[in-house]
This record gives structure tokens, sequence and C-alpha cells, in this order.
């Protein structure tokens, strides 16, 4: 049992997204500190050069070596790269998978989760927090509700009331859904095509 | 990349969309750059404008702001004092790198609204650098493709941009359609597209 503190309260799940709208999370990096855990932000610049090279091909990231001249989101990549290779027990993002592509910040989830590792994504894109089974709503510093993603997800107004929009796919299943076109939620695209047109 | 280089010979007073792998620097002192700059005095003194107040307002902040340091603000609000104090300088150009990130739904659609008065009330020229096709696609009078030296431009009808960025979810879901030989067409939003489904079902 982690018992990691997020806003003060007690998150025991391994993958969670933390869905924000204008928060300080100082003091959850300050708690999570006394974890075996890295915090990945978009402001430490690291070197490619202790990057294993089978790993930043497999992140199609090779075109970062050869070049020296590195953009902001190429320092984000790296520095994303530099930590997951790293023996941690909990890796924490501080919105910076928001950067990056659809492919790649996948990949980073699904190489953490091969290896076991607790993800906690701090995020502004409604669209990440399809990719951890745990979601946290922050609106003013507040947690206004948590659960299972695919349960919270489903306060539509609560969420529209709060000024954020659900996943797309998440949206366009709920108006399939009020026609009539199908019965219950899809979280994927693949699912919802595979509902409407067997 | 030189901002101002790329605005050579293009209209000013419209909003333009810069989607790429790109740093901007800009020099030229008819530029407000709008970065994720932390800064080391107050709020107040940072900004250093008497129409601070009007300008906290337009970006969602207010005058309990003034006497706040960076450590007591979220990125979201330090990207906001930084665009009030762009907007306190009043140049030419406005250029905002990234500032999308970190703002929900309905501040996206707010700002786009502020940015589309600024440009058309105040004859502003607002570049937007994203690498979220979805915040410029409607608001942006051209959106601009940088892939290393090569440089695209697409009106925001044209949907061959479509080719060359990272697509929408809205997009991948419409080619998955697509491939299953279901004649449908592209839309940008979801209200249209969910339309357009309810039709072929019928």
């Amino acid at each position: 049992m982690l018992n990691i503190k997020i806003n003060n309260i007690n998150i025991n799940n391994k993958y969670t997204s933390i869905l924000y709208n204008s928060y300080n999370f100082n003091n959850d990096i300050s708690s999570l500190l006394n974890y075996n855990a890295t915090i990945i932000d978009d402001l430490n610049k690291t070197s490619i050069n202790t990057i294993p090279e089978d790993i930043i091909t497999s992140f199609n990231c090779d075109y970062l070596l050869k070049t020296k001249d590195y953009t902001k989101i190429d320092e984000i990549k790296i520095n994303i790269l530099n930590n997951i290779i790293l023996d941690k027990d909990i890796y924490v993002f501080l919105n910076v998978l928001t950067y990056t592509d659809y492919q790649f910040k996948t990949k980073v989830i699904n190489y953490l989760k091969e290896k076991n590792k607790t993800i906690i994504n701090y995020t502004t894109d409604i669209e990440e927090v399809l990719l951890l089974d745990y979601l946290i709503l922050i609106y003013q510093d507040k947690i206004i509700i948590e659960g299972l993603t695919k349960e919270v997800l489903l306060e539509e107004k609560l969420f529209k009331k709060l000024g954020f929009n659900l996943p797309f796919i998440v949206d366009l299943s709920i108006g399939l859904k009020y026609y009539g076109l199908i019965d219950n939620i899809s979280y994927t695209p693949e699912s919802l095509v595979d509902k409407l047109w067997k | 990349m030189e901002i101002a280089k790329l605005m050579e010979n293009k209209e000013p007073s419209f909003i333009y969309g810069i989607i790429g792998n790109i740093n901007l620097i800009s020099n030229y002192q008819n530029y407000s750059l709008v970065s994720y700059y932390c800064f080391n005095k107050t709020v107040k003194e940072y900004i250093n404008n008497s129409k601070i107040s009007q300008a906290l307002k337009m970006v969602l902040l207010d005058d309990t702001y003034l006497n706040k340091t960076v450590s007591e603000l979220s990125i979201n609000e330090i990207k906001k004092v930084n665009l009030a104090r762009a907007l306190c300088q009043n140049k030419d150009y406005l250029v905002l790198d990234y500032f999308d990130k970190e703002l929900n739904y309905q501040e996206k659609e707010y700002f786009k609204r502020l940015f589309k008065k600024i440009a058309t009330d105040y004859h502003k020229t607002i570049i937007i650098n994203t690498n979220d096709l979805n915040f410029i696609w409607n608001i942006a009078h051209e959106l601009i493709v940088i892939n290393k030296e090569e440089i695209k431009s697409f009106s925001k009808n044209d949907f061959s941009i479509l080719d060359i960025v990272n697509k929408p979810p809205i997009i991948e879901f419409i080619d998955l359609l697509k491939d299953k030989n279901i004649n449908i067409a592209y839309y940008k939003e979801t209200a249209d597209l969910l339309k357009a489904i309810y039709r072929l079902k019928e």
C-alpha cells in the first residue's frame, strides 16, 4: 500500500491521472519526495548521452541523435526518457506528456506499466486521462471528485460546470447514446466503430 | 526561429497559428513573446503599468494577484500574468508560445474569443505556437506548419494540413470510419460529426 498524498488525500491507485485547472502542486511534490519517486517537469534539461540507444529507437526518437539544436519539445522528450530509465517506484509527470504526440505518450505509459511502476500524471489535457485507470479532478485547489476514470467521466454535468470538456470519444459516445444509436459508452475509437458498424 | 522573419509579407491584424517542433525567438521591439517566464518581483512590480487591473481582468485574474510572487502562483497563473504584461506593452505583434497548455476547455474558449477581439478591434497580429491543432483550427486566418526548415501554409479550411500534423482525436476517429469504407466527410466539431453519423445510420 503506497498511501501517496495528493492534495492531502491518500491515494493508493497504481495508475492515477490528476486533471487540474490552475493548481500549484508544490505541496504534493514535497510529499512525493518522501518516496522513491522521480518528478518529471518541463524545466529540467538532461543529456541524450545518458539514454541507451535502444530506448531512443524504441520511442522513435532517433532524429534526436542527429542534431544538437534541440527545441523545447525535444528537451522534454529527452528529459522524460532520462527519467523513465531510472529505477524508481513512482514516476510523476507534471503536465509534460501534453507536449508530446499521442504515440510517444502512449509508449511511455505502456513502458512503465510493463515494469509494474506507479504512475501519477498531472495533466490539463482531458484526452490523457484515458491512459490511466484512476482519475482525480482538482478545481481551485480542491479535489472535486475521484474514482475509476471510466466512472468519473460519466459525471458529464460536473465536468462541464467546472469548465472541463470530456475526452472526444466519451463525448461522442454520450451523444450517440442520447440519439439511441449505441447502448453504452465507449472509451476507445475502435470499440465505438465496432458498436456502430459491426 | 526568428518569428519576425516568419511573419514577413504576412497581412497584419490577423491570427496566425504555428504548428511545429520549433523554438520561437523574437528580438524585434514591436513583438511581445508570451511564454512561461518566471519573474523575481511581485506581479504589480513585474507588469508596472497603470492599466494593470484592466489587463489582469482580461486574462481572468484580478487585483488580489497584485502583491503575489511566482512562488504563490500556479503555472497557469504565471502564464496569464505574462500575457497581462504583454497586453500592457501594447505592441503590434503578440506571440503566444504554448499558451494553451495549463488551460481548461472553458478558458481555452475564452482566450480564443479574446485573441479574435484583440486582432479585430485593436488591429494586433496574434501568433499562436502550439502542438494542438484544435486550439487554432477555427480562429487562425492561416496555419503555418514548420517541419525542420520546411515551412508550409494552409488556410483554416484546408484539410490537407492533416497529412503533415498530429491529427486531433476527431480526425483519427473519422479516419477509422473511412477505413471501414463509410462515406463521411471531415468535421472539426463533435456536434457536427454526431449529426453526420445520425444521418448515416437513419
